[in-house]
């Protein structure tokens, strides 16, 4: 055999190899995609931006993503997240607002769904506590944090945003607090902040269950 | 999604599309978030190797291209000498 030849054979079955082990792999990658873009469309959404062109368009490239059975609970779990969060944020007075919604009211019915959590409330115990001092005193922080610098030149939204997210992740119940005072002035400013109450809403629930343990 | 993976999508893109000299191209873009990703480093060296094997192709089928020329063009005389 020549050398060509061997060349040629090697170079076949290095085609074959790669055609074959890059299917697999480009499923995975695509499932993340799909799920990082809606991703990105929620986070849009809950910044009070229009998605509806993106929606629109993440649903007719993923139309046949759930009869394609390629997604794991884990992805479900994250697009039924996604679309529960965006789904909030759509104005139902607004026809192609309302075709969206119902596409994803759709998705809901076909099983993609938000895993529920089981809130349990007890009344919150009262104490002796200096009310009125704890409430300066978190003034204060929040006032020191606000001047960090961590926000300058930042849009309201995108602070609000960042705050809310560590309200999230922190026990600290100053970012709560901060962010329902934000929500409140951008309210009265004329904002659309539905989706930021539903996230406040979600950490003080998850808060309060903490405090209840 | 970050650059990196951007690049890892594009190379799986470009190898799907047989387009192997674009695909190593974007995996060295990748490499360096993916260096312990198994899957990834098999597929980024098996292009690479692909691509060489076929510019080595290439290169042997240049060469009888020219001699063929050199024989066509009436040479074969001259240098039988």
């Amino acid at each position: 055999m020549s050398r060509h030849e061997v060349l040629k054979k090697l170079e076949a079955t290095l085609e074959n190899f790669l055609s074959e082990a890059v299917e697999p792999e480009k499923k995975t990658v695509d499932g993340t995609r799909t799920v990082e873009t809606l991703d990105e469309i929620a986070g849009s959404s809950l910044r009070g931006r229009y998605v509806n062109n993106q929606l629109s368009s993440w649903f007719s490239k993923n139309g046949r993503l759930l009869e394609s059975r390629s997604l794991n609970e884990d992805d479900i779990t994250k697009i039924a997240n996604f679309l529960g969060n965006i789904r909030t944020g759509l104005d139902d007075s607004d026809p192609e607002s309302k075709e969206l919604s119902e596409k994803i009211d759709d998705w809901r019915e076909r099983g993609v769904v938000p895993k529920r959590r089981l809130i349990l409330k007890l009344k919150r115990k009262t104490t002796d506590k200096n009310l009125l001092k704890e409430f300066m005193e978190i003034l204060s922080r929040e006032s020191q944090y606000i001047n960090s610098g961590e926000f300058e030149d930042m849009h309201l939204l995108s602070a609000l945003d960042d705050i809310l997210k560590s309200a999230e992740l922190k026990a600290d119940p100053m970012y709560a607090h901060l962010a329902g005072s934000m929500i409140y002035y951008l309210k009265s400013n004329g904002y659309k902040v539905e989706p930021f109450v539903k996230r406040l809403k979600d950490v003080e629930q998850t808060r309060l269950k903490g405090a209840d343990k | 999604m970050s650059h990196p993976e951007q690049a890892y999508y594009q190379a799986l893109e470009a190898l799907r599309n047989k387009d192997y000299r674009a695909a190593s191209g974007f995996f060295k873009t990748a490499e360096n978030q993916f260096a312990d990703n198994l899957d990834f480093r098999i597929l980024s060296e098996v292009t690479a190797l692909l691509v060489a094997v076929k510019d080595e192709i290439n290169e042997i089928e240049d060469e009888s291209l020219v001699v063929e020329e050199m024989y066509s063009d009436g040479q074969e005389a001259k240098l039988r000498g």
